[in-house]
């Protein structure tokens, strides 16, 4: 079970990676002192959020086990889709916003002091993994329901932790985004252009838009 | 002199073989292929009297195509679909037309997805995915983002509004460096966002140029909401913006293959070349650019070059006052810099600088692009002259009975 796991994960980590990317990407990508230690510390911050709420998925399922039928329906997982696009819109907005804004701030970062509170790079790394973990993509929702179908307690539970790890390897080409943006420096004002416009488009177009509309 | 008409009669055979044979003669083939000569002749002719006079036929070119264009275009999906709307049948069948614009969202997924996230045929079809992706391919190495000045089918709606009103009311070029970076950025997030949804979520939300092309029928809020944004699009970057600040806002902001092409660029053998030894720094050539790439910083900085999203053409080189800005081959330019004040040995026969003219890279650029867009636009504008003189020589013929 353990491999199998683990192998549902490597084997449908792209998408995984594709869905987080929006969201890691240019915010690594911005951060105003790329360094190796601070980018890798920054994407483990992410992971290790994303992890938690896994985690917390995976006891919740395996807690319910077949009862997941009756509380759980591919709707209610669209919905919460929904809310982890408006979470981490919003708090990559607050970042672009209240910390690394391209234009019109201080060379500190903007002057508005609640959001540079509330935007700071780990705050923002931890609340955008937290919010990632809930969205749930069709791999996530194989591994939910092997993690109910294989049975109550740590089984299940340890099922989503080992699906994890095998999405991990698709994240290790993010350590090397300082290369980059050390040597080219526009990169990380394009980067920040490009997190206000996703925070908009998720909390907008991805978010907001279809929980009302449908 | 000799240079020219060599040229001239070269570009008279494309011409022929383009527009007049693969139309089976027809009178408006004819009467496209006798506008097509005139303006590549005169643009030759005039750029021999001075650098930058030909970048008019230029702008004529661009603007007739882009309304034909589109003329064409939605006299097509009237005929085929009975509306401009874009059907469930159409989209469900894949048989979306595929524009270029489209390129690089559907490049990275194709890539890890190994599929087309675009509903449009892969080949058989003159927009289909594989044509244009050949066209794009063909361009990059040859005139690289020359496309979006001569061959771009929606940048002469901006290239003629940009050139109605007489005076600039907004001046952007304290702003050029911005512009670039938001081209950029808003490209990263098309590209990201598109990788996320699997989706074109520029052509679903973003482009300006569905209110002259095609559009998703209104049928709920959702949908209302993209055809106001269109339409604001439209009007706001190709229209009211265009007109204000003499620039293509849209191409220069907004335009996902424009940034695409300003990367890609680098592969193409023509770059736009400026002698720092004759620039006198008057900025005349940063206020013409279209494209808001030479600001203030290019010129103190001593470059060399425009900044990476010019799209030569041409604008610059005829704002000039000191001849400075001319067209070069890539690999002449020095690294960081380019060649200013070499001389290049002029032949002693007549023969040899007939050839030297041939092989200048102005003439070579200008022939290049011009061939382009006369492949481009042949079947397009045949089918919009038809349209617009069938009804007139009905009515002529009519009245003569």
């Amino acid at each position: 079970m353990i491999l199998e796991a683990i192998l549902l994960g490597a084997s449908t980590g792209t998408y995984c990676s594709m869905y987080c990317g929006p969201v890691l990407i240019p915010f690594l990508c911005g951060t105003e002192n790329p360094g190796y230690k601070r980018n890798a510390g920054l994407t483990g911050a992410f992971l290790a959020a994303r992890l938690v709420t896994y985690f917390i998925l995976g006891a919740v399922f395996a807690g319910l086990g077949y009862l997941v039928n009756d509380y759980i329906d591919p709707v209610f997982a669209r919905k919460l889709s929904l809310f982890a696009y408006i979470f981490s819109g919003l708090i990559l907005l607050c970042n672009s916003l209240g910390v690394r804004f391209p234009w019109g701030c201080s060379h500190n970062g903007c002057k508005v002091q609640k959001l540079r509170r509330i935007g700071n790079d780990w705050v923002t790394a931890v609340i955008a993994g937290l919010a990632v973990g809930l969205h749930i993509c069709p791999p996530l929702w194989t591994a939910m329901t092997r993690s109910i179908f294989g049975g109550h307690g740590l089984p299940g539970l340890f099922y989503f932790v080992f699906f994890y790890i095998g999405t991990l390897p698709f994240f290790i080409p993010l350590l090397g985004i300082p290369f980059f943006t050390k040597r080219v420096g526009i990169i990380r004002k394009i980067s920040r252009i490009a997190q206000f416009f996703i925070s908009i488009y998720f909390i907008y177009f991805l978010g907001l838009q279809p929980l009302i509309f449908g | 002199m000799i240079s020219s008409i060599i040229l001239s009669s070269l570009m008279f055979f494309i011409i022929f073989f383009f527009v007049i044979l693969m139309n089976n003669f027809a009178l408006a083939a004819i009467i496209y292929a006798a506008f097509l000569f005139f303006l590549y002749a005169r643009m030759t002719f005039s750029e021999r009297k001075r650098a930058g006079s030909g970048v008019i036929y230029r702008r004529i070119f661009q603007t007739v195509f882009a309304v034909g264009f589109c003329i064409a275009f939605i006299t097509d999906l009237l005929a085929e679909r009975g509306s401009m709307a874009i059907t469930n049948q159409a989209m469900s069948n894949s048989e979306l037309p595929f524009c270029h614009i489209a390129i690089p969202q559907v490049l990275v997924p194709l890539m890890i997805t190994k599929s087309i996230i675009f509903p449009a045929r892969i080949s058989g079809h003159y927009a289909a995915v594989a044509s244009m992706f050949l066209i794009w391919f063909i361009c990059t190495i040859t005139i690289g983002r020359g496309w979006c000045s001569w061959v771009c089918f929606y940048g002469g709606w901006e290239d003629g509004f940009s050139r109605i009103g007489k005076k600039r009311r907004i001046n952007l070029l304290p702003k050029n460096k911005e512009i670039r970076e938001i081209s950029f950025g808003f490209f990263m997030f098309i590209i990201l966002s598109s990788l996320c949804e699997l989706a074109c979520t520029y052509c679903e939300w973003f482009c300006p140029f569905k209110l002259v092309t095609e559009y998703s029928p209104v049928t709920s809020i959702p949908s209302l909401i993209a055809t106001i944004m269109f339409i604001g699009l439209f009007i706001g970057l190709v229209v009211v913006l265009p007109i204000l600040t003499k620039k293509r806002t849209q191409c220069s902001a907004l335009c996902p293959f424009g940034a695409f092409a300003s990367l890609t660029d680098r592969f193409s053998i023509f770059q736009i070349k400026i002698d720092t030894d004759k620039c006198s720094g008057c900025m005349k050539c940063a206020t013409a650019c279209p494209f808001c790439a030479i600001d203030i910083k290019t010129i103190q900085d001593k470059k060399g070059h425009p900044e990476i999203t010019c799209a030569k053409c041409g604008e610059c080189i005829k704002a000039c006052p000191n001849k400075a800005i001319s067209y070069d081959f890539r690999f002449n330019l020095k690294k960081g810099g380019c060649n200013c004040g070499s001389k290049s040995s002029a032949p002693k026969t007549k023969f040899g600088r007939v050839i030297q003219e041939l092989l200048h890279p102005a003439q070579l650029f200008r022939f290049a692009a011009f061939t382009f867009s006369v492949i481009m636009s042949s079947g397009f504008m045949i089918k919009t002259l038809n349209i617009i003189f069938s009804p007139l020589a009905a009515l002529i013929s009519g009245g003569a009975k």
